[in-house]
């Protein structure tokens, strides 16, 4: 017995579709790949000391060594700076003292 | 042209987005997800080191679309002997469903995603390392170990053992010996877990010319096989405890499920299991060795993820 007919037409049809649906769930796939990977930039730039060894993406642990060099030279550098400034500012007030 | 054509007898199948989802051996991912997430959760409690959660989150993914892309490859490889095997034989590819140049395309368009994405998330090591178990899989046990050689599932059980130590690399960057304890525990639970299947399933692998061990060396080589390496697992399983990893939770779960493990591998070698002449029973008893198998691995590193991601760990001792 036979239940349902289906022409050659109707198969291509019924083809197509399945296509069509098969696309969306890709299209999907690939919309969500697409905001996955900027999330994670996005968080990964926040996470980031750009100032020290961090480096976005290539960085990890793998050079510990080498990531805590560039961090104590950062360190080196912000301390440097407040050290000029805490000298630029007691200059300032001793100069003000002379004046007085 | 109109012709018409018997949907019973000649319209084929059309193949949904849930066949490419089998392509994934979605089964298999949940476990390789779940051990994954076990290795990630111990690798924060244990160094106390963080991970965003939603980086974590997609290095999780990562290792599911790593797991599904090896998966697929297997499949677009395996078509042949899937065919010839009733158990395999209703899979997406072997049924004509799902072209075999798709599943391969998918496979690998899926693996690189998948490392990427766990590059982007973490670090390149845990991406070495998930790049390294799909090629593990999808290659090496696939298409070299499979087919030649009767120790297929010892050596190609690496590539399933890998997770917990991605999910460790995730969060710390490197892979400690509690990562590796975690590796060996799958190592070792695989051979005894595959070859309970093997008893019941030894007649297709036969028919498909897969060199499986009940195959080449007996279902009674098989069954001591299954003991040795269930006596060998207990200590490796109960190792957590040694190191720190496992406080009370882990011991009180982990000595319960070795114990019932081994009681199944004894029940088994005892039996007739994969015998021409066994009977019912002792079919449901490797059966039942194998579910239990899948308990026995669940229930270990559940423990893990309610110690460490629950704080309710409780230290026994500790190197």
């Amino acid at each position: 017995m036979v239940e349902k007919t289906a022409t050659v037409d109707e198969h291509a049809v019924l083809q197509l579709q399945a296509r069509k649906r098969r696309n969306v769930w890709l299209a999907l796939a690939l919309v969500g790949f697409v905001v996955i990977v900027g999330v994670s930039t996005a968080i990964r730039i926040q996470e980031t000391d750009f100032s020290g060894g961090d480096r976005l993406y290539f960085s990890g642990y793998l050079d510990e060594a080498e990531k805590e060099a560039a961090d104590r030279e950062a360190e080196a550098r912000y301390d440097a700076l407040k050290a000029e400034e805490a000298a630029r500012a007691e200059a300032a007030v001793n100069a003000e003292t002379a004046d007085e | 042209m109109s012709v018409d054509m018997t949907a019973e007898t000649t319209t084929p199948k059309l193949a949904t987005a849930g066949d490419y989802v089998e392509l994934l051996k979605p089964r298999i991912m949940m476990l390789v997800v779940f051990t994954a997430l076990a290795g990630l959760v111990a690798a924060v409690g244990v160094t106390g080191q963080g991970i965003n959660p939603i980086l974590a989150t997609v290095a999780i993914l990562a290792v599911a679309l790593g797991s599904g892309a090896a998966g697929a490859i297997n499949m677009w490889y395996d078509a042949d002997i899937d065919a010839i095997m009733t158990r395999t034989s209703t899979r997406p590819v072997p049924s004509g469903l799902v072209p075999k140049d798709e599943a391969l395309t998918l496979g690998l368009i899926m693996s690189a995603v998948s490392v990427l994405l766990m590059w982007i998330a973490s670090n390149v090591l845990a991406a070495g390392l998930l790049a390294l178990s799909i090629a593990y899989y999808g290659w090496f046990y696939t298409m070299v170990l499979k087919r030649r050689t009767a120790q297929n599932i010892v050596i190609g059980g690496a590539a399933g053992a890998f997770p917990p130590v991605i999910g460790w690399a995730a969060v710390t960057g490197t892979t400690p010996l509690d990562a590796w304890i975690l590796f060996a525990i799958i190592f070792f639970w695989t051979p005894p877990h595959f070859w309970a299947l093997s008893l019941v399933a030894h007649k297709e692998y036969e028919k498909a010319g897969v060199p499986m061990l009940p195959v080449t060396s007996g279902t009674k080589a098989t069954r001591n096989q299954i003991l040795l390496y269930t006596i060998v697992l207990a200590p490796i399983g109960l190792a957590p405890l040694v190191t720190g990893l496992g406080g009370w939770v882990y011991g009180v779960v982990g000595a319960v499920l070795t114990l019932t493990f081994i009681y199944f591998a004894v029940k088994v070698w005892r039996s007739e299991a994969g015998e021409p002449e066994a009977g019912d029973a002792e079919r449901k008893l490797a059966m039942g060795m194998f579910a239990f198998s899948i308990l026995y691995l669940f229930g270990l590193f559940a423990a893990l993820i309610i110690e460490h991601g629950f704080g309710l760990y409780f230290a026994i001792g500790g190197l």
